[in-house]
């Protein structure tokens, strides 16, 4: 059986950042090599201050009410448990280049790379989950 | 009725992955063998902590609710090692069960929260732990049959009971694993 799991976090908002954070550090807690490979609008997730307030998709705003009353964590917490647990975070090199950014717009701690960074490491996954 | 645990982890309150995070970081503060007891309110716990326990090698013994809090039992690296087993009185698990009605006693020697969650209708739960402690609970002239889940705790605590001076011991084996009998609870 495969001990690594590899994430594609591929778009932008809130609920995608839970998506992935959260399959992301339940795997780690279960002793899995964890990988995410932040691409496109996925690099929002790991952005210094674009992590902080991620937008909700358009008409589910009221959901905010629901995630304060299910106390779930916020994503920079869960992002900051990921790291502690030892998920590795990849940034994409082309979507930064598109964009302008460089590695200091991104939290501590990420390494950057190419498509084949990701792959290298998701060959032996199982599974790997694109969101 | 509350059930013995080693340690205790909070996590009411908590939603979806808290409590399995959680969990994975108190489990280092706990020794294999003991247990642990994880208290959480957030539903989709229970199918997470067993198929948590199952994959990381923890023995998920069973949940129970005490106004609506939700009490998980996890004992540490479940598997006992196979060791070898050195009491040379065995018994089967199929044949305990007529030779006890006639007069022996099944002692069941799993921690408190194992026996719990499964074990022998009649049989006396003593933990390993305390066995040497609670002798006087033991009849000397009484047929003891020491089971466990694997045979390796017992194999030990027969070994123990012989060095007491008890002469009618036998440890039962493959032990609570393999049992196929009824199980009585005690929740």
């Amino acid at each position: 059986m495969s001990n690594k799991v590899a994430i594609i976090a591929s778009n932008g908002g809130l609920f995608d950042a839970y998506k992935v954070f959260n399959i992301a550090t339940a795997a780690a807690a279960t002793e899995k090599e964890v990988a995410i490979f932040f691409t496109f609008e996925g690099l929002n997730l790991i952005h210094k201050q674009a992590m902080q307030q991620l937008p909700m998709p358009a008409g589910k705003e009221h959901f905010a009410e629901g995630f304060a009353k299910a106390n779930v964590p916020g994503i920079p917490q869960l992002v900051e448990m990921a790291q502690e647990m030892g998920v590795k975070f990849i940034g994409c090199q082309m979507t930064m280049d598109v964009m302008g950014l460089t590695k200091e717009d991104f939290i501590d701690g990420i390494e950057v790379g190419g498509a084949v960074t990701f792959l290298e490491f998701a060959k032996d996954a199982a599974p790997t989950l694109t969101f | 009725m509350s059930i013995k645990a080693d340690v205790n982890l909070d996590c009411k309150g908590l939603a979806c992955p808290m409590p399995i995070v959680k969990t994975k970081k108190a489990m280092n503060d706990v020794e294999d063998g003991q247990i642990l007891e994880v208290q959480a309110t957030d539903k989709g716990s229970i199918a997470d902590l067993k198929a948590w326990s199952e994959s990381v090698g923890h023995q998920y013994l069973g949940t129970k609710e005490e106004d609506g809090v939700l009490l998980h039992y996890i004992r540490k690296s479940g598997d006992d090692l196979d060791s070898e087993k050195k009491f040379e009185n065995t018994i089967t698990n199929e044949e305990i069960i007529d030779r006890a009605t006639n007069g022996g006693i099944i002692l069941d020697v799993r921690e408190e929260a194992e026996y719990a969650f499964g074990h022998i209708e009649g049989s006396k739960s003593i933990p390993m732990g305390e066995l040497e402690g609670r002798l006087d609970e033991l009849d000397k002239d009484q047929e003891i049959y020491v089971i466990c889940r694997t045979g390796t705790r017992s194999d030990l605590a027969a070994q123990k009971l012989a060095e007491k001076g008890f002469t009618k011991v036998v440890n039962v084996l493959p032990g609570m694993s393999s049992w196929n009998g009824d199980l009585a609870k005690k929740i």
